[in-house]
């Protein structure tokens, strides 16, 4: 043990300064060994930034760094390591003036480091290209163990364990491999019958084992996995992401990364059509959809908000993902200033941000999802907008047929109801005099006494009549007719909204000849209405409450029909000649409900009642009362008018049809779900370099290209979004092959090749086997970009098969598992944790895609710190949504599933491409207490009663093998066993509990089952959801 | 020692050789900072449960930090900056020269005028140090010459969102660890049992819809997930997932722990990985955090005369001063980062009767807090933070009537610190005649965030995390300075 403790602080050293491996007798490399200690140390001053060359000097370059300075020093003289300038600095002591870095930098230069770089100008001080800006070459193969490879990924990761004098450790057991495979693959468990197969087989293990891969691979679980994977750089989420956080819909862009996967289309094209399928020539709805992954960013809707600055955030946003998850570049960091570390300038920057500025975008979100966006129609919703597009047609038949035969039935309406009608003694005199608007509109009444409202649209108006008596009259009430027309919002009475009008107050008043300037109110005693909206009564019209009013309906087509109001006065008033009546109607409830065509009249019939609101207005009576044969065309056209509007008249009958039938459809489409897609505007915005990166201080002007140091746009690609993309999957490129390689190694291994998976900038760790990754970058390429392909690639090698179980001594050597000893062991990612639990229990519901799911979250969740926004109240589903794999949860930015969080899954804000990895107490109580797992515990338990045979011993094994694919040991049965006989006894003692206990999640309790028992047994199963083992990949 | 002591100790040197490498490398195998459990050797007690072995810089004046968050922007115009010349102006429009340029709010962008409002509330001078203080805190007014305000705070935010982010990580979007976060990262918890940073959170009756707040606002952004703040919940469990299901009473709980820890030994000693050493310890944690949590929690041991000197709504959970009493409690068991938010500031319009409510919440409890931490010998080592996300105009919103409102300003504001090494009773910075400009002692987020980091003994400048190639600070890459001013 002494031995461990002395050899770790010399191994510490180089595990803490990223990954090296310069041992004594090794050549140093530029870019593994003293780039790394340039980038952190030096180049902060002595870099690319031009605003910070101190001494003239620049270490990034050989030129500056070989040459005389302005002090006539020479930084490096190659060879000459006492000679150099930067050598004799860096040894000085810390409180020296000149000692470099210098104190005010707080950075240190160790011993270790110190020693590197005086080798490496004692071999030569070469200089070389950032390992990651120089194209991948595939690298000569060494020859192979004899006893272990099947393929070049061994031979390579063999080659750098003899230079360590390490050895590989020995393949897993199959029921290890079968577990590790089904969980790197379709991020599930076996099932004990697949593991039993495997184990079973007699054939080698190597072909075995390739079945296993082979059939995991066509899983449609293995789209999901993939999947999951994607959506963290993707940012993808259901909700805004900022103030209030409304919904949105992004899932069928989700489903169509499902399907990418599942389909195994090739990563090149997967590249081009998420970041520019749009601009394919002939671009499919599909293609269309996939660019929803530049439209995940969150967007801002908060009062008060700066349109622009928050356009110019999401534009940056998509340049941090797009180039970190094709890249691994962190060009987002030029956006206030050139990079510090990697060459990218802040022109270059905004140089690449001008292919993603030009989305036809306001920069404020929507709730819901915001334009531009596309519909998403199913087979299903076709299928039914067709049927719904067929009614309209024969509905609008129907209305031609019906005007067809809409003048006998106008005649034949005269002759019939008309005469009955006009038994009535009641007498309306239409009311004329001058007409006023307070908000401007203009009102003139037409030829049969109507008003018609023109010009401007206020939102609140208040309409006066003012009529001036020419002979004595007695007035007991006024008549408001209240006209739908075709030229009026949706066909209705309204000018402007959805046609629906609301008249708060009608008020009227008088003058006499004899006084004109005293103003007499005249009192409304009562209001009828033919119609009133519900909660919109006529009688709030006179209830002094302008807030309150007299509604129609107006936007349903069926309630389009002429509608009568009678105000009748509490006193009869009497008019002399040169008296004035004024009516007033005040529409300042509700903006934009203003009538645009009415009528007023007047009568002196002493008594009124409700019946008076059928008659009809004076110019028809005249017509009716004509005979037919002898009416004027004119008249005739007033019956056919009138006749018209009326709801029985087959034209209006028709019409009512059609427009519900529009109507329908109109509702149907809004619910067909939409995403947000990306789309050019006709013309590229004007793009600017903005100053320390702000919205408001642009600077030069720049149009679109691709930065200096990396290669440029392919041949004949088009200098846009789409160029961009065949950019990146061009073969010339230096990074898009390297990082997709080792984020697969990092989803498989737990870690990186190049450790800092998100990051392959200057600042980056040195892979930790630069061979492999470059082999496995040209196999990408050469296998056509087939993902499938690659990861069977890797599943197969030796170096992923090896069993996971460390020695002390291996642990202590190489505790990250850098030199890969041995097999991969790390917690399963927030997502598996639960669908394992699920699948373990046989909870798990197996439907791929569609809208998220509500699992179990606390109670009150959403609202305990915001009352804002669309999504509040959270509740949970009943049934299968209850079930769905993680990947389905609903996912609010701002209030995130706490289960998922507390087992590292990020918020979804921005683009994640690397998550932690920590274990914590909250995720103990989370798996202990959380109903999730205590019902998974209770649907095991019934699992383990009814299919996993009639002995406690046979039950434990059962669900034991479910949880982690592996017979127990008899230690481990025995530890189970006596656990489960002690419960049987609590719980025999304690019905009550048993009961309670059964009680949590939506799921009743199996009702054969002995409560007791199954009580028992739930504690057991919970016991084996909380191993280390089940929630570990090893 | 056997196969198995090996692996325990081995954990024990992992766990060194992480906090050593300061940086994601030890990731999973570390014993972790902000929930840490006590190593299999037990000889954590002489230091502190993670944290950086190079912290504190220096001499710390402050262990902890309770961070009063006042969420939607108080005005202080009403509170804090007294401005008799207001009167004057009262009803006129604010001179351009004053606005100078100053971008406004979709809110207030289509206002003709800007109509200047005086406070209608009175100040007067309080305590020894006669600063000029608002009828609206009398409690508080009591205690001036424990405090030191600002006057001079400003920030680059004029929508809460990004103001409030702003202020709680350093940037105006999110995606940054939060100032706990950090100092759970950097100074890890003095407290074995409870997480080394707490969020507690009240809804204000001054406006009760007022302006949300995210989970990510106590995020631990790009640092590992277990500094993230633990938001205590004002209904159901404290915290999440702490109670074990009906049923299952605390000896079936330790009967079943141990089965489990017995079952991840036996795996342990076959597969010899030690993250299964640190879970074990993780669930140990969990069992202590079930009793440790509610007795935090349990509020009835406290005397009458504490209670009492809360005020009456102390005993009502989810209020600022059930809030301000669990705070001291908190701070009392050593938790790193303690921090309220009040909801209910933003006052667009009818900001007297709003003020007045939200001042009713938090007055007394404030001053009670001050009062208590000081009676337990706690105030000396507590750094203490009042304040909102940005200020407020000095012209209304709309009309100026007597239920007016104001709208948002990010270039000055005011708050206040106590306790933790803070200079008491001075008062800081200068506005102009109009409550718009600052004219004297600038204090922008970046010197407060500064401020804070130097009293709990960290410089800002050297305390980093390395995240995209660069070594990432809370203070970011512009300039900040330490406000010595204020410092005792």
């Amino acid at each position: 043990m002494l031995q461990h403790f002395q050899f770790f602080p010399i191994l510490c050293l180089y595990w803490a300064s990223g990954f090296q491996f310069a041992f004594a007798d090794e050549k140093i490399d530029f870019n593994r060994d003293v780039r790394p200690i340039l980038s952190d140390k030096c180049l902060t001053c002595h870099g690319a930034d031009p605003k910070h060359v101190e001494a003239g000097l620049r270490l990034d370059l050989s030129e500056s760094a070989f040459a005389k300075l302005e002090s006539s020093k020479q930084a490096i003289v190659p060879n000459h390591p006492d000679d150099s300038e930067l050598i004799r600095r860096i040894r000085l002591p810390a409180n020296d003036e000149l000692r470099m870095p210098p104190v005010r930098s707080h950075k240190n230069l160790s011993s270790a480091e110190i020693e590197i770089l005086e080798r490496w100008i004692a071999q030569g001080a070469e200089y070389k290209k950032h390992w990651a800006f120089v194209p991948p070459v595939r690298p000569s193969v060494p020859p192979a163990s004899q006893q272990w490879s099947v393929n070049d990924i061994d031979a390579l990761v063999f080659a750098k364990l003899k230079s360590q004098s390490l050895s590989p450790s020995p393949e897993a057991t199959r029921e290890t491999l079968i577990r590790r495979a089904s969980l790197d693959l379709t991020g599930l468990p076996p099932s004990v019958v697949e593991v039993e197969a495997f184990v079973k087989d007699s054939r080698p293990t190597s072909i075995a084992y390739e079945k296993v891969i082979d059939r995991l691979l066509t899983s449609p679980r293995y789209a999901e996995r993939m999947t999951m994977w994607w959506l963290d750089g993707a940012r993808y989420a259901d909700s805004n992401g900022f103030q209030s956080d409304d919904q949105r819909f992004m899932h069928g862009w989700r489903d169509w990364v499902l399907n990418a996967f599942d389909k195994n289309m090739p990563f090149d094209q997967f590249t081009v059509e998420q970041l520019a399928g749009d601009l394919l020539p002939e671009a499919t709805l599909e293609q269309k959809i996939a660019t929803g992954f530049n439209r995940n960013n969150r967007q801002n809707s908060e009062g008060g908000l700066i349109a622009e600055e928050w356009r110019i955030e999401g534009v940056i946003d998509r340049v941090e993902a797009t180039s970190a998850v094709w890249m691994a570049l962190t060009m987002g960091c030029a956006r206030c200033h050139d990079h510090k570390y990697d060459p990218i300038s802040q022109k270059e920057m905004y140089q690449f941000f001008s292919y993603f500025n030009n989305v036809p975008e306001s920069g404020v979100a929507s709730a819901g999802n915001t334009a531009p966006l596309i519909q998403t129609p199913g087979p299903m919703d076709v299928a039914k907008l067709k049927e719904l597009d067929a009614a309209i047609t024969s509905a609008q038949q129907s209305v031609q047929d019906a005007e067809g035969v809409l003048i006998p039935a106008a005649a034949e309406w005269a002759t019939n109801i008309g005469p009955k009608l006009l038994q009535s003694t009641n007498r309306w005199r239409v009311l004329d005099g001058e007409l006023a608007s307070n908000g401007g509109s203009k009102l003139k009444m037409q030829a049969d006494g109507t008003i018609q409202v023109s010009g401007k649209t206020p939102a609140l108006d208040v309409y006066s009549l003012s009529h001036k008596a020419t002979q004595p009259k007695k007035v007991t009430a006024i008549q408001l007719e209240a006209i739908p027309h075709a030229s009026l919002a949706a066909n209705g009475f309204g000018r402007k909204g959805n046609g629906n009008i609301v008249l708060g107050e009608v008020e009227a008043e008088m003058t006499t000849a004899s006084a004109p300037d005293t103003v007499v109110p005249v009192k409304i005693a009562k209001a009828f209405a033919d119609y009133s909206q519900a909660n919109w009564n006529i009688s709030a019209s006179i209830d002094g409450n302008p807030a309150t009013g007299w509604a129609l309906d107006g936007l349903d087509p069926s309630k389009q029909v002429t509608r009568h109001a009678v105000f009748v006065f509490s006193e009869p008033i009497a008019l002399d000649t040169g008296s004035r009546l004024t009516i007033r109607l005040k529409q300042e409830s509700l903006s934009n409900h203003n009538l645009g065509l009415f009528r007023l009249s007047a009568t002196d019939e002493s008594e009124i009642s409700e019946a008076i609101l059928s008659p009809l207005p004076e110019p028809l009576v005249a017509a009716i009362l004509v005979p037919a044969e002898n009416r004027s065309e004119e008249q005739k056209k007033s019956i056919v008018d009138y006749y018209r509007t009326l709801s029985e008249s087959p034209v209006a009958r028709a019409t009512a049809t059609r427009e519900a039938a529009k109507k329908t459809k109109a509702d149907f489409e809004r619910s067909i779900p939409t995403v947000m897609v990306m789309q050019e505007t006709p013309q590229p915005r004007d793009c600017f370099v903005l100053v320390r990166g702000q919205y408001d201080k642009p600077g030069e002007k720049v149009t679109a290209s691709l930065p200096s140091a990396l290669p440029p746009l392919p041949n004949g690609a088009p200098n846009n979004r789409l160029g961009v993309a065949k950019w990146l999957v061009d073969p010339s490129h230096p990074l898009t092959a390297r990082v997709q390689v080792n984020r697969y190694w990092e989803l498989l291994f737990g870690t990186g090749i190049v450790k800092s998976s998100e990051n392959f900038g200057m600042q980056s760790q040195f892979p930790s086997h630069p061979e492999l990754l470059d082999w496995l970058a040209t196999e990408y390429i050469r296998l056509g970009w087939d993902t499938k392909a690659m990861l069977k690639t890797i599943l197969m090698s030796a170096t992923y098969r090896q069993s996971s179980n460390v020695t002390p001594e291996l642990m202590s050597r190489d505790p990250e598992n850098r030199l890969l000893a041995r097999g991969p062991r790390f917690r399963l990612q927030a997502e598996l944790v639960r669908d394992n639990a699920l699948a373990i229990s046989g909870l798990l519901v197996e439907k791929v895609g569609g809208p998220p799911v509500r699992p179990y979250q606390p109670e009150g969740i959403w609202d305990e710190i915001n009352v804002y926004g669309n999504l509040r109240n959270y509740k949970h589903d009943k049934d299968a949504g209850l079930y769905r794999r993680s990947m389905y949860t609903i996912w609010k930015r701002t209030s995130a599933p706490p289960n998922m969080l507390i087992f590292d899954m990020p918020g979804r804000e921005m683009c994640v491409v690397r998550r932690s990895r920590t274990n914590t107490p909250l995720q103990a109580l989370s798996l202990l207490n959380e109903v999730t797992y205590v019902e998974a515990s209770r649907a095991l338990a019934e699992r383990m009663l009814t299919e996993g045979g009639s002995t406690g011993q046979e039950r434990i094994r059962f669900a034991f093998q479910l949880a982690t694919a592996r017979k127990p040991t008899e230690r481990e049965l025995h530890t189970l066993l006596a656990g489960l006989e002690r419960r049987n006894k609590s719980f025999a003692a304690d019905p009550e509990s048993a009961k309670k206990l059964l009680s949590v999640g939506e799921k009743k309790p199996n009702g054969d089952l002995d409560p007791l028992e199954l009580a028992a047994y739930t504690i057991t199963a919970s016991v084996i959801l909380n191993l280390d083992e089940t929630v570990t990949k090893e | 020692m056997n196969h198995q002591n090996q692996l325990l100790h081995l954990q024990d040197v992992i766990n060194r050789r992480s906090f050593l490498s300061n940086g994601a490398g030890g990731l999973g195998l570390a014993a972790l900072a902000g929930l840490s459990s006590s190593d299999a050797k037990g000889d954590q007690a002489t230091r502190n449960a993670g944290g950086l072995s190079d912290l504190p810089h220096m001499a710390a004046k402050a262990k902890r930090v309770i961070y009063l968050f006042q969420s939607g922007a108080p005005s202080q115009m009403e509170l804090f900056d007294y401005k008799p010349t207001l009167e004057k102006y009262r009803g006129e429009n604010l001179p351009d020269s004053i606005r100078n340029g100053q971008r406004l709010t979709g809110m207030s962008s289509g206002q003709a005028t800007f109509p200047v409002a005086p406070s209608i509330f009175k100040f007067s001078k309080k305590g020894k140090c006669g600063a000029d203080w608002s009828e609206l805190m009398p409690f508080t007014g009591e205690l001036v010459d424990e405090l030191a305000i600002v006057r001079s705070m400003n920030t680059e935010a004029i929508n809460h969102d990004p103001a409030i982010t702003f202020f709680q990580t350093g940037n105006q979007l999110p995606g940054r660890p939060s100032i706990g976060s950090w100092l759970a990262y950097g100074l890890g918890s003095e407290n074995q049992d409870l997480p080394a940073y707490v969020v507690l959170t009240s809804k204000g009756t001054g406006r009760t819809d007022d302006q949300p707040l995210y989970d990510r606002l106590w995020g631990s952004g790009f640092l590992p997930t277990q500094y993230q703040g633990v938001k205590f919940r004002n209904a159901g469990d404290p915290v999440l997932y702490l109670s074990n299901p009906p049923g299952v009473d605390r000896d079936l709980r330790r009967a079943m722990l141990d089965e489990v820890r017995d079952l991840n030994e036996q795996k342990l000693s076959h597969s010899g990985d030690p993250e299964i050493t640190t879970r074990i310890a993780q669930y140990e944690m969990a069992f202590r955090m079930q009793t440790s949590v509610p007795e935090l929690a349990n509020v009835k041991s406290e005397p009458q005369h504490i209670l009492d000197l809360y005020g009456p709504e102390v005993n009502m959970p989810g209020k600022y001063a059930a809030n301000c009493l669990l705070a001291r409690r908190l701070a009392e068991r050593g938790v790193r980062f303690i921090q309220l938010f009040h909801m209910g500031w933003d006052h667009h319009g009818n900001l007297p009767n709003a003020l007045r409510g939200q001042c009713k919440d938090t007055d007394q409890p404030t001053a009670a807090l001050i009062q208590d931490l000081k009676q337990h010998g706690l105030l000396d080592d507590t750094l203490i933070i009042w304040g909102g996300e940005f200020g407020r105009t000095v012209y209304t919103q709309g009309a100026l009537t007597e239920s007016y409102g104001r709208d948002h300003h990010p270039r000055c504001f005011s708050l206040f610190l106590a306790g933790g090494g803070i200079k008491p009773g001075v008062t800081h910075g200068e506005t102009d005649d109009y409550c718009y400009n600052i004219v004297k002692d600038s204090v922008h987020v970046r010197d407060l965030h500064a401020t804070i980091l130097h009293q709990l003994g960290i410089d800002h400048e050297r305390f980093t995390y390395p995240f995209n190639g660069l070594d990432a600070k809370l203070t970011g890459v512009e300039p900040a300075r330490v406000v010595t001013e204020i410092l005792a």
